[in-house]
């Protein structure tokens, strides 16, 4: 009788064993897939509310914070139709936005290379008409033509602007002009407009009487 | 009668526009009028350099190039003296070949006074013409450094300013060419 009432419990416990773990191990897996649910859900819910957000330009970013962001939700993979269409709208924006800072940079840094081929130019002229000697003014005109594609090089003077329209004076060559500057002992212009070739060299001046 | 006085409005207006094309603002006549002067003193400055002793044959050379630039090709440049009442014409670069063989060990040329005596008026073929005044004051030395002549010359020169176009990396730019024309001896004196 006790070894029956002893086989019953063992069963029973058993029993009991299986049946909780069975019942434990299914509630972890629910509970795994409705945590994923929720995160897919709010992944998709914050996706559509930046990627809105940077199409309405409604952020403080920085377009590289922008782009970094794009990625993220792009390696997200969320396989959202409304997220890859917003995706794909953003990613046109920033590739506009991208192309126009990258036009903006070129330009400003074409500027700054203007600006001190400029001061350069201004400079040596400064330097011919002040030079001390014939031997120094013709040192500063052969460096000076070193910046040039040739010694023929076009250099047109403006004396005049109005309405729109420039009056010239006769075109000369940088050579020319630079000797001009040194018989002439005087610079009295400035540098308006520099045109270069592919080799960086300037193969067109223009200036402007000060 | 409406139909005569229609074409009659329309060959005014464009009678009016061509006209208003040739005549040149304030501003555009006073830079072509500064431009011409500019020329004047340009030359003044080449003629300092050419007769200078201690300028180097080849700088004199160049620089005779560039004053013949200044001038048409025909012009004259009129030479005096206080020991003579003859006024000699020379070819632009006749004048400073004889400017570089003067006889003084070193001399000095100054221009002063530069001013229009005829403003630049315009042509009928559109040339704007003038007559700008100098001064010149020039003084010969000997090996001594002692002043052996001095007078004091003034010349009359005549300017020519024209529009014309050329092209200039595949773009046509209008310039005003200024050329000298004759420079005529007026008066000479020792002052």
């Amino acid at each position: 009788m006790k070894n029956s009432i002893k086989t019953v419990i063992m069963v029973l416990l058993a029993v009991f064993i299986t049946i909780g773990g069975t019942t434990s191990c299914k509630s972890k897996k629910q509970l795994a897939k409705e945590a994923a649910e929720a995160e897919y859900k709010s992944r998709v819910e914050q996706a559509v509310k930046d990627l809105n957000a940077i199409l309405d330009d409604e952020t403080l970013w920085t377009l590289e914070e922008k782009e970094a962001r794009v990625q993220t939700i792009k390696d997200w993979n969320l396989q959202n139709a409304e997220v890859d269409d917003l995706l794909f709208q953003v990613e046109k924006k920033l590739a506009r936005e991208r192309a126009q800072k990258e036009e903006e940079e070129r330009n400003k840094n074409e500027q700054q290379e203007t600006q001190a081929m400029n001061v350069t130019l201004e400079s040596s002229f400064n330097s011919i008409a002040r030079a001390g000697s014939l031997s120094q003014s013709n040192r500063i005109i052969n460096e000076t033509l070193g910046l040039f594609e040739s010694k023929n090089v076009p250099v047109l003077i403006i004396i005049n602007q109005s309405a729109g329209f420039n009056d010239y004076d006769r075109p000369t060559t940088i050579e020319n002009y630079l000797n001009y500057i040194k018989d002439q002992k005087k610079a009295t212009e400035k540098v308006y407009d520099i045109k270069y070739n592919a080799n960086g060299k300037i193969n067109e001046l223009e200036l402007i009487k000060k | 009668m409406k139909k005569i006085l229609a074409t009659f409005a329309i060959v005014l207006c464009f009678v009016g526009t061509a006209l208003a094309q040739d005549e040149l603002s304030f501003e555009r006549k006073q830079a072509i009028d500064s431009l011409a002067l500019e020329k004047v003193r340009d030359l003044s400055k080449y003629i300092k350099i050419a007769g200078s002793k201690d300028t180097p044959f080849s700088e004199a050379n160049r620089v005779i190039d560039r004053a013949e630039e200044l001038f048409m090709s025909d012009a004259e440049i009129g030479v005096s003296s206080l020991s003579s009442n003859q006024i000699t014409y020379y070819r632009v670069r006749k004048y400073f070949e004889h400017l570089m063989r003067l006889n003084y060990d070193r001399v000095e040329i100054e221009w002063y006074n530069i001013e229009y005596v005829s403003d630049l008026q315009r042509q009928p073929d559109g040339t704007y013409v003038g007559v700008i005044t100098i001064f010149q004051t020039f003084r010969g030395y000997d090996a001594e450094g002692n002043l052996v002549y001095k007078d004091t010359t003034k010349k009359d020169i005549t300017v020519y300013v024209k529009r014309k176009e050329t092209q200039i990396g595949g773009r046509t730019i209008g310039f005003w060419d200024v050329l000298l024309g004759d420079m005529r001896v007026k008066e000479t004196t020792n002052r």
